[in-house]
């Protein structure tokens, strides 16, 4: 009766009990043991069991026995063990001895607890860990909690990596602050004040490594409130320094094409303006001549001499008004032709200005054909043309709010011996008031130009045998458009840089 | 007294509309001024003009293109250009293109006097 009391309760309990001999060898199963494994108890006796144990884990797991046996010790081990349908499932094992009064041990109790999902759940913690330690590295970004009340301070691993610390060792604000350039140390001070309060913390920073390098982070954190009611603020801090001097490189390149556009359009330029100022020098010397010619004749036609007097004046004044207007002298350089892929000319100019149209919120697309022959020309000045286009048309879309501000540069065959380039945007479209001023030099509605963009492009794209002009879209907006031959053609009908000879289509919007 | 031939003056600039002709009735003809090509051909004097001053770069229909549209017609005028660019090439073509002369702004008096007469044969 006592003996089934004890067995009823033992098939009880929530695990797999047994009991082994002092010798090891065991002598005791309950059913949930025997339910579980699918043994019978005859087969289970003795060392039985042991086939049920997982083959990988069965020799660790003897020889945590034979230790308990030597040194007659409580332990617990792992393991996995077999279920009854062939699945294995992660147990530990608890093993206590029984001992008699003199400390013998007379028989070893055991139970086998089921951790299967708990050792899933730390399987999958670790997974999750280094998936995200990982992560970490590839985006060098490390993470931190940050307890300003008590100066706690944890960081990841790569967060140590960043800073150059050694793995583990203690954080201070005083050690991240030495690390800090100390034009930026303004940020640590501002930190800890706006941790104060609790605010949001977002700061672009630089670092003064130890060997000199500069290394530029993006921080951000954000506070919560812990149960003793203090801020406790969790981020992120990520290494930028590739993306700032990328964009430090790109921001250099393009100063340098702007510088080098300058430079190289002076041919163009110097025509433009030696157009413009040869105007009123020929109203200047016809009507001196006329004035002498009017005083000299046997009677003299004062009124006819002061007429024209007046008009030598003011052609006078506006040749002084067009130098006036020009700020800078640039050197003089000829003009390089090769041969140019005018869809690779200007993918370069695209890649250099979507940053400018992005901040713009322009939306640009390309459509180039894709069979365009190479035309004689130089590089540098039609990237100058293709590059004012698309700063117009980004321009010109300035004040639209009510439609995407879309913006398609399309390169085609033109005729059969040219290459054309379109930029078409959505913008403001063209006053027809204006229409015959557009390719004017120094005529502009804009307050910053100078009122050469256009004009300077036109000279360009004419100095290359070709034709620029503009046209209103059949929905909003306007396109401009460059043709330039590519035959032998080329450069036959000698119109140098600076003779406005191209057609002006219909409408014009101030350029 | 003889009937004074008529001059027209086609430029798209202003201080040159406004000075040429003064000049050229000193000089003893009758002128006419137009801004653009396509003025020119819309008017009456189209058919009576003996010699045009003709500026080669102008929006819409350039004088090079005016120059080709009246010799399609065997219109038989002669032609002065006159053009604000100082390029040899620019002057060589548009003699080869058969004009009478091609003078670059600004010019001076006698110059004007020796084309026009050139132009006119009256030298």
């Amino acid at each position: 009766m006592e003996r089934e009391f004890s067995r009823v309760i033992l098939d009880a309990l929530p695990g797999l009990v047994w009991t082994a001999r002092p010798d090891g060898h065991a002598d005791f199963f309950n059913q949930r043991w025997l339910d579980y494994s699918g043994l019978t108890e005859e087969e289970a006796m003795g060392l039985g069991w042991q086939e049920v144990v997982h083959p990988e884990d069965l020799p660790q797991l003897l020889e945590y026995w034979s230790s308990r046996l030597v040194s007659s010790a409580a332990g617990q081990a792992e393991a996995r063990v077999r279920r009854f349908d062939g699945v294995y499932r992660w147990f530990q094992f608890r093993t206590n001895p029984m001992t008699n009064a003199s400390g013998q041990v007379i028989r070893w109790c055991g139970i086998n607890t089921d951790i299967e999902d708990q050792k899933r759940a730390e399987q999958e913690l670790l997974r999750s860990e280094a998936f995200l330690a990982h992560g970490e590295v590839v985006s060098e970004t490390g993470s931190f909690l940050w307890r300003p009340e008590t100066g706690e301070i944890r960081w990841s691993n790569q967060l140590y990596r960043i800073f150059e610390f050694e793995l583990g060792t203690p954080v201070t604000t005083e050690r991240i602050a030495g690390r800090i350039h100390p034009e930026d140390l303004w940020v640590s001070e501002d930190m800890v004040n706006r941790a104060q309060a609790g605010r949001g913390l977002r700061y672009e920073y630089r670092l003064l490594m130890s060997d000199g390098g500069i290394k530029h982070l993006h921080f951000v954190g954000r506070a919560t409130l812990d149960q003793e009611g203090s801020f406790e603020y969790i981020g992120t801090i990520q290494n930028v320094t590739e993306r700032r001097l990328a964009e430090q490189a790109l921001s250099k390149v393009r100063s340098e094409l702007a510088h080098v556009a300058r430079v190289t359009s002076l041919n163009a330029l110097t025509a433009s303006i030696a157009h413009e100022v040869n105007q009123p020098l020929s109203g200047i010397v016809t009507n001196a001549s006329t004035c002498l010619r009017m005083l000299a004749a046997r009677r003299p036609n004062i009124e006819g001499a002061r007429e024209t007097a007046r008009r030598t004046i003011r052609d006078g004044n506006r040749a002084s008004e067009i130098i006036s207007r020009l700020r800078a002298l640039f050197a003089n350089k000829n003009a390089a032709i090769e041969p140019l892929d005018l869809n690779d000319a200007a993918r370069e100019v695209i890649a250099l200005s979507v940053h400018e149209l992005q901040i713009s919120g322009v939306v640009l697309r390309q459509d180039f054909a894709d069979d365009l022959p190479a035309v004689p020309g130089d590089r540098t000045q039609l990237q100058q043309v293709i590059l004012n286009l698309i700063l117009n048309a980004a321009d010109a879309m300035n004040e639209v709010t009510d439609r995407p501000r879309s913006l398609v540069v399309r390169t085609q065959r033109h005729k059969d011996d040219q290459v054309r380039l379109d930029v078409q945007d959505c913008g403001i479209g063209i006053d027809s008031k204006i229409a015959g001023k557009l390719f004017e030099a120094f005529f502009t509605t804009k307050s910053k130009g100078m009122g050469i963009g256009l004009s300077v492009s036109r000279s360009i794209v004419e100095s290359h045998g070709g034709r620029l002009w503009a046209m209103a879209n059949d929905g909003p907006g306007a396109t401009f458009s460059f043709a330039i031959p590519f035959g032998d053609e080329a450069r036959s009908w000698p119109i140098a840089p600076g003779a406005p000879v191209g057609e002006t289509h219909a409408g014009g919007r101030s350029r | 007294m003889t009937r004074r031939p008529l001059i027209c003056v086609i430029d798209d600039d202003e201080s040159v509309r406004e000075s040429l002709p003064d000049l050229i009735r000193e000089f003893g003809f009758d002128v006419h001024v137009f801004s653009s090509a396509e003025e020119f051909l819309a008017s009456e004097s189209a058919g009576h003009a003996e010699c045009l001053l003709l500026d080669i770069a102008m929006p819409g229909m350039t004088g090079l293109e005016l120059q080709q549209d009246l010799e399609r017609r065997q219109s038989g005028i002669p032609i002065i250009f006159i053009t604000a660019l100082a390029d040899d090439k620019v002057r060589s073509a548009a003699l080869r293109q058969g004009v009478a002369a091609c003078l670059f702004k600004p010019f001076s008096d006698t110059e004007l006097r020796q084309a026009l007469n050139r132009a006119l044969k009256r030298d």
